[in-house]
């Protein structure tokens, strides 16, 4: 057993040395392969960032929403319409919500603004989101104004500043009392932004929102599924775009294992014919082609990886920057939450460096099977 | 004195069954564990909570089951599921209320049967707190009857598998 493993230990220590004789070489393919490495971690980290985040937001969304349209325009709701909807069986309750936008010309900037169900701040304060707090460079206890839907400016002191998990959901979100949104937004006492549902039986989803459409015809139920169609759809087609990258990255990779595949240089067969000359076995060539692989790949798979993740999760994948401009323009401080998923790693691990140790293999394998006379000659 | 006796008799009766009533509404829903099995059809129940039911008899001996349905197959036949046991020593039926999803007593609930909601056994004996429930239910799932716990019967459930 120990002399198995110092066997391994001095095979290990050879290829390490003549890995060191080549360096320009072999620090050139690390590169290209840390490169690669980096730019398939980037996209798998970054797509499912996206979906995670998408995920978060859905967490908090109510089973059903209903809107209320007007020449199939979106339209404020009468809060008399939930005593209604509530009777119908299955719905546990009916919250009338009371949200909107904001563009704040100063800033170019839009913001949430927000009632809350729960322990929405005095008349008078607000609770904002760690993005505007850093884009305003406003504090607890400050004194912050927006100008309402009339163009009058109204003043509020910041009660608190939150982080949440999400920085998609909270970042530019403004969270104020009733009194205070209703005259901020100009939305009449009866009326609400819209009625969130809360429905225990998924099954019932469907019944009950035909019910509702029954009932007002001119209601829109917008059911669960749907919004997680719209923000698979919305995420969807960044995912998509990075697909395609993906795609051309690993016809890349497949061509560079490729072309290390197919044969060593005549260098590389001379050294190994030496060492078959001094007594190596095949096994041991083999053994030490496999070592070398295994460095090579490990290395650049670390590395890539390594630098993935601080380029998506710290730099907001800087380089992807055309790619997600879409929202960055809506959210000009948004940073993605890290998540990083095992599966993910591991596949990326089984894409990438297993393939290319077992490709350094076969090549070696044949050469070390060859006469070492040939070879040297 | 015979008249004291009497009383005295009455009062202990009376005693005793508010004692046995107020022990029977103490009685809870437990949660169904991920090993719990259903003892008729063999699947287990925590997969399925939308559909679970439960007996609990006096011993503390709890069954559950992943729709009202296995739950009646094992009330009408228990002389094969559990050996040794009545009727009679059933302290509590759970049954899952299909609008909010919550154990309620299975003996007061209403049961729809033909409607288009499937459990995960197929066809399901659907259980409702309220009979007005129950009523909406048959109308906007195309049910076919509305039956109480004690008209259920092995020629009811024959056609629901």
């Amino acid at each position: 057993m120990t002399r198995m493993i110092e066997r391994q230990r001095h095979i290990m220590d050879f290829t390490l040395a003549a890995l060191l004789r080549r360096k320009g070489k072999n620090g050139a393919l690390l590169s290209v392969y840390t490169l690669l490495v980096f730019i398939l971690a980037s996209i798998l980290f970054f797509t499912h960032a996206l979906k995670h985040e998408a995920a978060l937001v859905l967490n908090e969304a109510p089973e059903i929403i209903v809107q209320r349209t007007m020449t199939g325009r979106y339209q404020t709701i009468p809060v008399a319409w939930s005593d209604r909807i509530r009777q119908i069986n299955g719905v546990i309750s009916v919250h009338p919500r009371l949200w909107g936008y904001k563009y704040d010309k100063d800033f170019l900037a839009n913001y949430t603004m927000m009632v809350p169900a729960g322990n929405p701040p005095e008349p008078g304060s607000i609770d904002i989101g760690s993005g505007i707090s850093r884009m305003r460079g406003a504090n607890r206890g400050d004194i912050i104004a927006f100008a309402g839907h009339d163009g009058q400016p109204r003043s509020f002191t910041i009660r608190n500043i939150f982080d949440s998990e999400s920085q998609l959901v909270t970042s530019d979100l403004i969270l104020l009392s009733e009194k205070d949104y209703r005259d901020f937004s100009g939305i009449p006492e009866d009326q609400s932004t819209d009625l969130a549902l809360q429905v225990r039986n998924p099954r019932e989803y469907a019944t009950i929102a035909e019910k509702i459409s029954r009932m007002y015809p001119d209601s829109r139920p917008i059911v669960r599924t749907e919004i997680q169609r719209t923000y698979d759809a919305l995420f969807g087609w960044r995912s998509g775009l990075m697909i395609v990258i993906f795609a051309a990255v690993a016809l890349a990779f497949v061509i560079f294992a490729w072309d290390k595949a197919t044969g060593l240089s005549a260098e590389e067969q001379k050294e190994i014919g030496i060492l078959k000359a001094v007594g190596w076995e095949t096994s041991d060539i083999m053994l030490m082609k496999f070592w070398e692989g295994s460095i090579i790949s490990l290395t650049a798979f670390l590395l890539g990886t390594i630098l993935a993740y601080a380029h998506v999760f710290f730099t907001s994948a800087a380089l992807f920057a055309p790619v997600i401009k879409g929202w960055s323009t809506l959210y000009p401080t948004f940073r993605l939450t890290p998540f990083i998923d095992f599966g993910q790693v591991a596949t990326l691990f089984f894409l990438t460096v297993v393939p290319y140790t077992v490709t350094t293999i076969i090549p070696s394998w044949r050469a070390a099977t060859i006469d070492p006379d040939t070879v040297m000659r | 004195m015979k008249a004291i006796f009497r009383n005295i008799c009455i009062m202990f009766t009376v005693l005793f069954f508010g004692f046995s009533l107020a022990l029977a509404a103490d009685l809870k829903p437990h949660k169904a564990g991920p090993k719990d099995k259903c003892p008729v059809c063999g699947m287990f129940v925590a997969k399925y909570p939308d559909f679970a039911a439960q007996i609990t008899f006096r011993d503390g001996a709890t069954f559950h089951f992943d729709g009202a349905k296995d739950m009646f197959r094992f009330y009408l036949n228990l002389s094969r599921y559990a050996p040794g046991k009545k009727t009679t020593d059933v302290a509590a039926v759970f049954v899952t209320n299909y609008y909010d999803l919550s154990l309620v007593n299975g003996l007061t609930a209403y049961y729809v049967i033909g409607s288009d909601v499937y459990g995960p056994m197929g066809r399901e004996l659907i259980p409702f707190v309220r009979e007005t429930e129950a009523r909406d239910f048959m109308k906007d799932h195309h049910g076919t009857s509305r039956i109480r716990f004690r008209d259920v019967t092995p020629a009811i459930l024959k056609p629901l598998d």
